[in-house]
């Protein structure tokens, strides 16, 4: 059965520099992959080939069994993509975002399923004819999951989605993609938040320095991650 | 589908405060622009109507008592001009610079014609906020400010990535969300632009053509803007290049283009033609009068037979010598001509450097105000004039007696445009 993401043998040279060597995995369907690493591992550049914004210099990068490359707008139509700062408008309020980004993304949404999307999401409704520049970063990314939600694509990409959100927020979120999960969405995360990933993966891959150095079941975590994590993040200073 | 991206973006722009205000300002200026060419053409069409009532008066007062053909030619004045297009309003163009009326007589023309060479000097430093104008200088640059942040603002607020991703293809986000406010602009220009040509009676062609133009110079700043634009750099980065470019372009192109032109192109001063008429006419006082009536009749042989002058002063002589000036003026003015029309020509062809020349120089050439008519009015003038003389010569030539009711037949000037 084709994976909904596959990375093959993936290489990225950016300016001289080795961003990504020989990368391989896969993401079935329903799964969480979470890829941990540093600063400068290459996380986010993996996410961005997968979207089609970063060319690979070797191998290949499948979305639902098409290269990326031969389909760009075909990968991108099958992808929910969260970037860091969920980079909604400030100046639009939360139905204003969703009403814009939906109809970017070529999707209709009936206002009682933006509602739905959004209680699922725990945005409050006063908040929700709020511009979102008076919004915190929770309640922003959240709005952004909302529109995650709403697309109803098959993969979802985070990039560091749970960075400067209270604990609360956190556990909120981590219980909003397992459910996602659940419900048969393949979800493809990058984090250097490693008792999150580990909380919330069914998998965790190690990056380090471009390399993929690990790969690990979830349940393992507890022993495997420690050792093997820190010595992920123990290169970071030399990247 | 295509409709549907250009919905969505037309409310995002709604909802864009900065955009709002440059499309807004945009409006403001360009009514401001019409306003003030139709203002003043109004006032030049209400000058020329008055100026045609008391010329009449003026010189029906000035033949009354008259009692011979010279006195008659030498008092009566006969106001010219060339009379604003439909159009006119959107470009005033050379006749800022260039005198459009002048009231002539009987005598030697090419001083009357040059006596100044620039009127309205003080436009020359400032230069008239017309529709042209705005249309060639201005729009590039609130052209510029509306889209040269479109990506990188996105790109500084991180949110490039996630628009295009979402999107799926740069086409559907960018394209619609410049077009918008290309098209917006476009739309809030020629409103104005075409609410006052159906006000002045301007051809629908006219007008058209205009449009066009407007479009063509928006989408060529457009294709600039896009392509400085995809220059992954900071938004203040690119505002300075298109800033700079628009100044070479605008600016620097033009003002070097024009100085080359010059010097390639040497012109006789309208003061050398002046002095050159004024010193052969003073001088013929002074020369026997055979000087001045031999080259008359070299080119005026008709009147070979009526060319002895026996009295000290007869007004036939006094007329050949005022003609003799404008024909050792003639080569000068000549010279001065076709150097105008020659630097006419080749800053047509300079002007395809710099799209703001193009435009002003377009909008000049559909408005009737570029140097080509006014050269061709002054043309007008000399044919006025030859008429005149073409009256004049047959009845004080030969000598025959003044009868006043013959000047109800002297000629008037017709504008032929």
């Amino acid at each position: 059965m084709t994976s909904p993401l596959e990375a093959r043998s993936l290489s990225l040279v950016r300016e001289g520099n080795t961003v990504l060597d020989d990368v391989s995995f896969t993401v079935a369907q329903g799964e969480i992959f979470a890829l941990l690493g540093g600063n400068g591992a290459g996380k986010s550049s993996t996410l961005l080939t997968f979207l089609g914004f970063l060319e690979p210099s070797g191998g290949d990068i499948l979305v639902n069994g098409t290269s990326v490359g031969s389909d760009v707008a075909l990968a991108r139509s099958a992808i929910a993509y969260l970037p860091e700062a969920a980079a909604l408008y400030g100046h639009m309020t939360a139905y204003e975002n969703l009403d814009y980004f939906l109809d970017l993304a070529d999707k209709l949404a009936s206002q009682a399923e933006i509602d739905a999307a959004l209680e699922r999401v725990a945005l409050l409704v006063e908040a929700r004819s709020r511009r979102l520049q008076s919004y915190s970063k929770g309640m922003r990314q959240k709005t952004a999951i909302a529109l995650a939600l709403l697309r109803e694509t098959p993969i979802l990409l985070l990039d560091e989605p749970t960075s400067g959100l209270d604990p609360i927020a956190i556990d909120e979120f981590h219980d909003l993609v397992k459910a996602l999960a659940e419900g048969g969405q393949t979800i493809l995360m990058v984090t250097h938040d490693v008792y999150g990933a580990c909380q919330v993966a069914d998998r965790v891959g190690l990056l380090r320095r471009g390399k993929l150095v690990g790969s690990f079941a979830a349940e393992n975590n507890k022993r495997i991650n420690t050792e093997a994590v820190h010595a992920a993040f123990a290169e970071r200073e030399a990247v | 589908m295509m409709l549907r991206n250009f919905a969505r973006e037309i409310r995002f722009l709604s909802k864009d405060r900065g955009a709002l205000f440059w499309l807004a300002l945009s409006f403001i200026l360009s009514v401001i622009a019409v306003s003030f060419g139709v203002t003043e053409v109004r006032e030049q069409r209400e000058t020329i109507a008055n100026l045609i009532e008391e010329d009449a008066a003026d010189r029906a007062n000035a033949l009354e008592g008259q009692e011979d053909w010279g006195s008659a030619a030498y008092y009566a004045f006969h106001f010219t001009y060339a009379p604003p297009s439909d159009f006119a309003f959107a470009a005033m163009g050379q006749r800022d610079s260039t005198p459009w009326k002048h009231r002539v007589r009987m005598l030697a023309l090419e001083a009357q014609i040059h006596e100044a060479d620039t009127r309205n000097a003080d436009f020359g430093l400032v230069g008239r906020f017309d529709f042209a104008f705005l249309a060639a200088s201005v729009v590039p640059l609130l052209l510029i400010l509306l889209l040269y942040d479109l990506r990188a603002s996105e790109r500084s607020a991180s949110r490039h990535d996630f628009l295009v991703a979402t999107a799926g293809s740069s086409l559907s986000l960018w394209f619609p969300r410049a077009l918008v406010r290309v098209a917006g602009l476009a739309l809030l220009l020629l409103v104005p632009l075409w609410v006052a040509s159906l006000i002045a009676g301007a051809s629908g062609m006219v007008t058209l053509q205009a449009t066009g133009i407007v479009v063509g110079a928006l989408a060529v700043w457009w294709l600039i803007v896009e392509l400085v634009s995809r220059i992954k750099a900071s938004p203040s980065v690119l505002l300075t290049s298109l800033i700079g470019l628009w100044l070479a372009l605008a600016i620097v192109v033009p003002a070097l283009s024009k100085a080359v032109i010059e010097t390639n192109n040497p012109i006789p001063d309208g003061g050398e033609i002046l002095l050159l008429q004024r010193e052969t006419v003073n001088d013929a006082w002074d020369l026997p009068k055979e000087a001045t009536m031999k080259p008359f009749i070299e080119t005026h042989p008709e009147w070979r037979e009526y060319a002895e002058i026996e009295e000290g002063f007869e007004w036939k002589w006094y007329y050949a010598f005022q003609q003799v000036g404008d024909q050792k003026a003639a080569p000068l003015v000549e010279q001065y001509r076709e150097a105008r029309l020659r630097r006419d020509r080749q800053a047509g062809i300079a002007a395809l450097l710099s799209p703001t020349s193009f435009v002003e120089r377009a909008f000049e050439k559909l408005a009737g105000t570029d140097a080509v008519s006014m050269i061709a009015y002054e043309d007008e003038v000399r044919d006025f004039h030859a008429e005149l003389r073409a009256f004049h010569y047959p009845l004080m030539f030969p000598e025959k007696d003044y009868d006043s009711g013959l000047l109800a037949e002297l000629p008037l000037y017709k504008p032929e445009s």
